[in-house]
């Protein structure tokens, strides 16, 4: 009742905000509006969700399928996973829009939104799945043993049954993440249906209750993934169901421990850095993507190193660079730190975080980075937008993993502060803090490539600063080396930030949880 | 209705397995890699369905092509999406361009492409402007704002330059093909198709005035037809068909130019958003565009010099080679 009640007042305030025009002079518009356009467009609606639906859901399915069967691989086969490290990392840390102008050229049809959905799906499901399947109780494993049965009997009557609910927690996160990747794939393509292709077509239109009702579609599509995998999650474990999927465990940690002698350590580690190069060849060759595209490695390195204007290119790629990233890092230190001091709150206030919870879920799984032309409406084409969808993809995610760490703080440690008379700000001093360090670093990790991917795609669309720019401008200049090159810095500037955060993290838990 | 010919989705050729899973690449082999079909025309367009291509689609519902012995697929463009990518990719083997980005692809990426011909013997690119502040003539826009789309950006520049007008006098800022801000007077004007935008603009109850950049010498074609040296070499006759039937589709369309917008509200335009008022009123405003007294398509010496000199002064090297005349006169 309280809920609708707030719901009511959210949608008087907005429909007034609206009406009166209070912001950029009519860009948002009221939700009457927005109800009234939708309804005009209903006959093309069904289309363009059916375009962005069917390719997201495809590309879902085998993204998962993968995700799954590497994981159990990888419990399988420890050396396995120490092996494609690398290229896990690498996958997750991907800006989807880097590789949509590469896609968009190399496939047709369908095939792009394909296979970005697969590529964005992989990395939660694979990492939730393998926490699944390592982490049951070892008693069952013990009883299976004892009875006669061997690691295969093991992973299916135990293991896998384990894993299920993190596996859905896994699909849950990666279903939003499938309907983000197949609108992106849209981006360029001229595809005549999907969502995307609708929102990019119709900024010309000076229509903004259309956009907003693209928008408001296109959520409502990624929550629908979200809430079906919460539901099924329920179903699968009574009673366990954790609000979010804290992706803390460091997947080389877990399984492939480092242990053998020294060689054999330095070898795997070469090997797991070289593998993604390996593969991206492979793929490439595999493929047989026409040479006028396709990059591989050498052909990279070529353009950056070698070629004969490689200075250049090195000169305007740095000079993005140097445009980006430090707005990434920007934003996401203001996106992770609004989320770090709510978290910090809720600590002390659980009722904060009990009525914050349920928005922020349904707000990290909207398809912002998608929604760029949505929030360029509103906030024009500064810094300020750019910002605004960094904190945006940074904020929830970020927030979602340390209220959820920090709500397992013993209750016992807050009572013995209480008990000698500390306030509110000790708690938070004393156990809070602490205790917080560790989801804080869970939560830099995950957000890195977002908050790239949320600045690349403002530049690209809207402010034609950065990489971004840099992107769009090899796009029409038909420079397929540079967006090669792009894609690879960009990546490169993930994993440099990941494995930063980790060495970070490795530290200070030595230094204070050790 | 030849509904074969339409770009859809390439299911049936798409396989869709799982790689190696030891390997980890979810991707498979051959999923629907692009390539133009081997023995007709895969045409490449530069924006969304709309007015701006009937010819071809009125070609196809007509079966112009097909009584012309060839086989053409359509491929829609859109915002971000550069039609020359198709052709180097082999997803298309004809494209619509701008000459000034395939003329800067031609040498700055040694690309294998000519201009056989062009829809717009005029660039419907002109600069918008309310009709309570109008901008009229280059001088108009001295103190102004412009915004211009950073792909035109160097093409204002020009066109300041040619006009003698200081650039520092007019304030340009970045445009994303949205009018909002110049129906609210945010700015003063936008650069954009003289076709397209003033409907929008006077849908919102304001006049609009439009100045051609091409009447103050930015004297180039747009939508220019380009082909892969590749399809020139190896179907020639179906080029020059292809032209021949596209010729007939546009003639068609400007026999009266209100048939054809109602005509394909439901199939070809269907989903872009876009009344068919709109379409209806940029058919009538490129209909003097596109025809010309030498035939639809046709690129008199006087024309191709008049690019190139733009191109020059815009310090883009194009030459009389890029432009390759001689399938269009192959046309009976």
């Amino acid at each position: 009742m309280q809920r609708l009640a707030r719901l009511g007042i959210f949608l008087a305030v907005w429909e007034a905000i609206g009406r009166w025009q209070l912001i950029g002079s009519g860009a948002l518009p009221p939700p009457s509006a927005i109800l009234v356009q939708f309804w005009a467009d209903r006959a093309v609606y069904p289309a363009h969700v059916w375009a962005t639906f069917w390719p997201a859901g495809i590309g879902f399915l085998i993204g998962d399928a993968a995700a799954i069967l590497l994981a159990i691989a990888f419990v399988l086969v420890p050396v396995l996973e120490r092996l494609l490290r690398g290229f896990n990392i690498a996958i997750f840390a991907i800006p989807p829009i880097t590789l949509s102008p590469l896609l968009v050229v190399a496939f047709q049809g369908t095939t792009p939104q394909i296979v970005l959905a697969a590529v964005t799906v992989y990395f939660p499901t694979m990492i939730a799945t393998l926490i699944g399947l390592r982490e049951i109780d070892p008693r069952f494993a013990d009883i299976i043993r004892a009875y006669g049965g061997g690691t295969f009997t093991i992973l299916w009557r135990v293991r896998l049954r384990a894993a299920l609910p993190s596996i859905m927690t896994g699909l849950r996160i990666a279903a939003p993440s499938a309907v983000l990747g197949a609108i992106l794939a849209e981006f360029g393509s001229g595809s005549r249906w999907g969502l995307g292709s609708f929102l990019l077509g119709s900024m010309g239109q000076a229509n903004p209750a259309r956009l907003w009702g693209i928008g408001l579609c296109a959520t409502a599509l990624a929550a629908c993934g979200y809430l079906v995998f919460s539901l099924l999650g329920a179903l699968a474990a009574p009673g366990t169901a954790a609000t979010t999927m804290a992706i803390r465990r460091d997947p080389a940690a877990e399984g492939g421990k480092t242990q053998g002698p020294l060689v054999v350590r330095l070898a795997l580690m070469l090997a797991s850095f070289l593998m993604p190069f390996l593969l991206w060849q492979g793929v490439l060759d595999l493929l047989q993507i026409s040479p006028v595209i396709a990059r591989g490695p050498l052909g990279v390195w070529r353009v950056l190193v070698t070629g004969f204007d490689a200075a250049d290119e090195r000169a305007a790629l740095v000079a993005a660079l140097e445009q980006s990233v430090p707005v990434s890092i920007l934003g996401m230190a203001i996106g992770i730190g609004g989320a770090f001091v709510l978290a910090l709150v809720t600590v002390v206030r659980p009722a904060v975080g009990r009525a914050l919870m349920p928005p922020s879920l349904l707000l990290q799984t909207m398809p912002l980075v998608a929604l760029t032309p949505l929030v360029v409406l509103v906030l024009g084409r500064g810094l300020t937008a750019t910002l605004t969808i960094v904190f945006a993809v940074t904020f929830f995610p970020a927030f979602l993993v340390m209220a959820q760490g920090m709500a397992n703080t013993p209750r016992a440690a807050r009572d013995v502060i209480q008990v000698y008379g500390g306030g509110a700000l000790q708690q938070i001093w004393l156990v809070g803090l602490p205790s917080s360090i560790p989801y804080l670093f869970a939560a830099a990790r995950l957000v890195a490539p977002s908050a790239l991917l949320g600045v690349i795609t403002a530049e690209w669309l809207a402010t034609g600063y950065g990489l971004g720019n840099l992107l769009n401008e090899a796009r029409g200049e038909l420079d397929y080396g540079m967006i090669w090159a792009v894609a690879f810095a960009s990546v490169a500037v993930s994993v440099i930030f990941y494995l930063l955060v980790q060495a970070a993290e490795t530290l200070i838990n030595r230094r204070f949880f050790g | 209705m030849s509904t074969l010919l339409r770009a859809r989705p390439v299911l049936h050729r798409r396989q869709l397995m799982l790689g190696a899973a030891s390997l980890g690449a979810a991707l498979a082999t051959g999923i629907g890699r692009a390539r133009a079909a081997d023995t007709g025309i895969t045409l490449q367009a530069s924006w969304v369905n709309d007015a701006e291509f009937l010819g071809y689609f009125v070609a196809i519902d007509k079966g112009f092509y097909k009584s012309a012995g060839v086989g053409v697929t359509f491929l829609s463009g859109g915002p971000d999406v550069i039609p020359e990518s198709s052709l180097l990719s082999g997803k298309a083997n004809i494209a619509l361009t701008t000459p000034d980005t395939t003329i800067e692809a031609i040498v700055k990426q040694g690309a294998g492409l000519k201009i056989i011909g062009t829809q717009f013997q005029k660039s419907p690119l002109a600069i918008i402007s309310l009709a309570s502040k109008p901008i009229n003539t280059p001088q108009d826009l001295i103190g102004k704002t412009l915004a211009v789309p950073p792909v035109n950006e160097i093409m204002i520049k020009a066109f300041l330059k040619i006009n003698k007008i200081d650039p520092s006098a007019v304030r340009i800022v970045p445009y994303a093909f949205d009018p909002t801000p110049l129906i609210k007077g945010e700015i003063d004007g936008t650069v954009d198709f003289a076709t397209d935008v003033p409907y929008t603009v006077e849908l919102s109850g304001k006049k609009a005035v439009s100045m051609l950049l091409y009447d103050y010498g930015v004297t180039l074609y747009n939508d220019t037809l380009v082909a892969t040296d590749e399809v020139i070499k190896n179907n020639r006759q179906g080029v020059v068909n292809f032209l021949a039937a596209s010729r007939l589709g546009w003639q068609e369309n400007f026999k009266d130019t209100a048939v054809y917008p109602n005509a394909y509200k439901d199939t070809w335009f269907k989903g872009t958003g876009r009344a068919t008022s709109n379409d209806l009123f940029s058919n009538n405003t490129e209909k003097p565009l596109i025809e010309s007294p030498q035939g639809i398509f046709s690129m008199t010496e006087e024309g191709i010099q008049k690019n190139i000199d733009y191109l020059k002064l815009a310090g883009i090297p194009a030459t009389r080679e890029m432009f390759d005349t001689t399938l269009l006169a192959e046309v009976k």
